[in-house]
């Protein structure tokens, strides 16, 4: 699944600017075994396919703040690099 | 077993409220350990019930049961081994979604379980309201409203719980039904596993095989290597039809199924609107005012206490040491007086002297952060800081606390996720200058050669801390973490979970602590009076007064040390018979002093604090290196500030 991410229309989750929608089109694994931060992502509810917003993001490159299935979270920003979203418009 | 001994679990996600749960059921019936060989901790309680003696053991929160922290293995195999009579699930009722996902993850252990549906204020304050019989009916599990910081609900639990096990009312509710194609691979493995026996009940490692989970996958390697290749095989397959891989399409249709049954059973009544909450959110967290905020927070946290624990410090040294003629009337001041009073007093009213003055205050406020919500902003601030040496935003907490002390820093490591970055973050904190390292900094640079200059210092300290912890991050092998973290909404926080809290943390800080430092001030005491310091003071020379250029009695004052780093001034004093330094040491040499005093090594209670954690060869290479680390740089220090100077 690591190659879906090249598509056209999908893009990091830290191009949404503050206020901006995504749902999420894949997660790319990174190296390490699969299953580490990418489980985790799945297990806080970042499934394919469910809505994020970025409510804002820290200064200097810091973490992102996103609501996700009701909840808010915190999501460092090396992670969110890697949650590729489709933008709702 | 007698037949009314209940065993009962709370489990559920972090900052649900299973620790105000777990204090009114069990009152101060209760103990905190670690589970057996791991950094995870354990709270158990007792209590008496209708008869029932229950003993409970709190789980700690996590979001899921697979084996991405040690927390959510440590949980899951206590669930299906243990095999608690009854599981209370505790659910955060204002973020149902996330917190049903977890819920129908316990259901697939097929435990014998009971919901608390808490936070019920918080959920209607947020215009949340929950059918309670729906979300039975769709769960199949007895679900409770409650509010626990006002108990509600929490006697009806208990009888819900026991009533549960007494109907034996297991394995009786409703299955996550996943896509028709992931149910048929599921039955597939279930009959290919007919005839094993396993802890776990077939359909959950079905389940778990199919998602790749590493540790279901060992065990069953072990019984039939036959099962976990077609399991390889089914999951390839899901991969094939959905084009994510099978963990991902479970986790998705396991989020799915929760969402259905949230969305079902709950009502928004009134549309969401920016509450004071969120708005104190906004300005915690803002680039601007969330940043004034923290440091604002930090100075008045520092300010209070330094200024209470001085305070208090004092007094309480003052009125205990006001008891040494009794001593020395009862034990006399012959050797085995001196011994009673300079080793055992002694040391006993140094561990009086820091625990409550410093300790209890910082962790009452330390509970009072975390409990209110604040921690996980200053996390969240901090993230790309703690970045730079490798760590992630959590670890900024137990660093904070390290400038207090160094011991419950170095316990606090766990809130990481992973044994590495336990180890990072404890290494960086004992490198962190503690109340006592304050107390030297201010007492010798800080009184003698000005403010600006003890400044200096801390301000070497936090370049060195930042170098080292690049150093270690580089060197320690495996992955970094980065910050995944729930921000749940701000609410005032329960006063007496937070004293008991900290009652419980300042008891295992004196178990930790108090009997080293006691036989530890008894070993000087011994060998002080025994003559052997001299010796050891002549044997240190060749670094003390050679190396790092100091009078040769600073050997001694720096064993002392070891006890209490504040002990090495306080002992300097003594053996130079002056408090008016500047007489006996150039201003070079209370720098290099004080340097080599800020890092050579974690004091005796951090050490045994890091034993605890991480066992002895870690810690014991942490200490070594930090001792030669200081003394590398004091060296230097020394030539380079006397060229300087
Ligand atoms: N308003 C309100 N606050 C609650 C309720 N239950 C718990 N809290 C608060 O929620 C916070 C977290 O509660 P804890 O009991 O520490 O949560 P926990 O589930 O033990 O969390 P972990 O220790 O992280 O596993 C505390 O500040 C509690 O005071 C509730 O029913 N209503």
């Amino acid at each position: 699944m690591e190659k879906r991410n090249t598509e056209k229309n999908t893009l990091p989750l830290t191009a949404l600017k503050q206020g901006e929608a995504g749902t999420v089109a894949s997660i790319s694994g990174g190296h390490g075994k699969g299953g580490g931060f990418e489980k985790r992502l799945m297990d806080m509810g970042l499934t394919p396919g469910t809505t994020v917003t970025v409510v804002k993001s820290a200064p200097f490159h810091g973490p992102l703040e996103i609501l996700v299935r009701g909840s808010r979270l915190a999501l460092g920003r090396g992670m969110a690099e890697r949650i590729f979203v489709e933008k709702e418009k | 077993m007698t037949e009314n001994k209940l065993l009962i679990a709370l489990a559920g996600n972090a900052n649900v409220g299973k620790s105000v749960i777990f204090n009114h059921l069990t009152g101060l019936h209760q103990h905190i350990g670690n589970w057996p060989g791991k950094t995870v901790e354990r709270a158990e309680g007792t209590l008496h019930f209708k008869g029932y003696t229950i003993d409970i053991v709190d789980l700690p929160g996590i979001y899921s049961l697979s084996t991405y922290s040690l927390e959510e293995l440590v949980s899951r195999k206590y669930i299906a081994v243990e095999r608690p009579d009854v599981v209370i699930n505790v659910v955060d009722a204002s973020v149902l979604e996330r917190n049903l996902f977890f819920t129908l993850q316990l259901m697939e252990l097929e435990t014998p379980m009971v919901i608390a549906l808490n936070q019920m204020d918080i959920a209607k304050s947020k215009g949340i309201q929950v059918d309670i019989k729906k979300l039975e009916q769709l769960l199949g599990v007895p679900v409770m409203p409650t509010v626990a910081v006002k108990g509600v609900g929490i006697a009806k639990l208990l009888e819900k719980a026991i009533e549960t096990v007494e109907k034996g009312l297991v394995k009786k509710h409703a299955h996550v039904r996943y896509g028709e194609e992931v149910e048929e691979k599921i039955g597939a493995l279930i009959e290919k596993m007919k005839n094993a026996q396993f802890v776990y009940p077939p359909r959950y490692v079905a389940i778990k095989l199919l998602e790749g989970d590493e540790e279901i996958e060992r065990e069953i390697q072990r019984i039939d290597p036959q099962i976990v290749f077609t399991a390889k095989k089914l999951a390839a397959k899901i991969e094939c039809i959905h084009g994510h891989c099978c963990s991902t399409v479970i986790t998705s249709e396991r989020y799915e199924a929760a969402g259905c049954i949230a969305r079902a059973a709950q009502k928004l009544v009134s549309p969401m609107k920016p509450s004071k909450v969120e708005r104190l959110h906004n300005f915690t967290t803002h680039k601007v005012t969330g940043y004034l905020m923290l440091v604002f927070s930090l100075l008045l946290i520092f300010y209070f206490i330094f200024t209470f624990g001085d305070y208090t410090s004092g007094f309480l040294s003052d009125l205990l040491y006001g008891l040494e003629p009794f001593f020395a009337s009862a034990f006399g001041t012959g050797l085995v007086g001196n011994l009673i009073w300079g080793g055992v007093m002694e040391g006993l009213i140094a561990g009086i002297t820091i625990v409550l003055p410093y300790i209890i205050p910082f962790y009452i406020i330390l509970y009072f952060l975390e409990n209110s919500g604040y921690l996980s902003r200053i996390a969240f601030l901090m993230d790309n800081v703690m970045h730079k040496i490798g760590l992630h935003g959590k670890a900024f907490i137990p660093m904070m606390l390290g400038f207090g002390c160094n011991v419950p820093a170095c316990l606090g490591c766990r809130i990481m996720e992973t044994q590495r970055e336990r180890l990072l973050a404890a290494f960086v904190t004992t490198l962190v200058p503690c109340a006592a390292t304050t107390v030297i900094i201010l007492g010798l640079v800080g009184d003698f050669l000005g403010i600006h200059w003890a400044l200096a210092l801390y301000l070497f300290n936090l370049v060195i801390i930042f170098v080292l912890g690049r150093l270690a991050f580089r060197v320690v092998p495996g992955e970094p973490t980065a910050l995944i973290m729930e921000m749940h909404d701000y609410r005032w926080p329960h006063t007496k979970t937070i004293l008991k809290q900290t009652w419980f943390r300042v008891a295992e800080f004196i178990k930790i602590a108090f009997p080293l430092i006691i036989v530890g001030s008894l070993v000087l005491k011994l060998a002080e009076v025994s003559g052997v310091l001299e010796t050891v003071a002549a044997v240190l020379s060749p670094v003390t007064v050679v190396w790092l250029g100091l009078p040769a009695i600073t050997g001694i004052t720096l064993i002392f040390g070891v006890l209490r780093k504040e002990l090495s001034l306080v002992m300097l004093a003594a053996l130079l018979g002056t408090t008016n330094f500047a007489l006996v040491l150039t201003p070079v040499q209370m720098i290099v002093f004080t340097l080599v005093a800020m890092f050579y090594i974690p004091c005796i209670a951090t050490i045994a604090a890091l034993v605890r954690d991480f066992g002895w060869k870690k810690s014991l290479f942490i200490t070594v290196f930090e001792i030669a680390f200081a003394i590398l740089l004091g060296g230097v220090a020394l030539r380079l500030l006397t060229l300087a100077m």
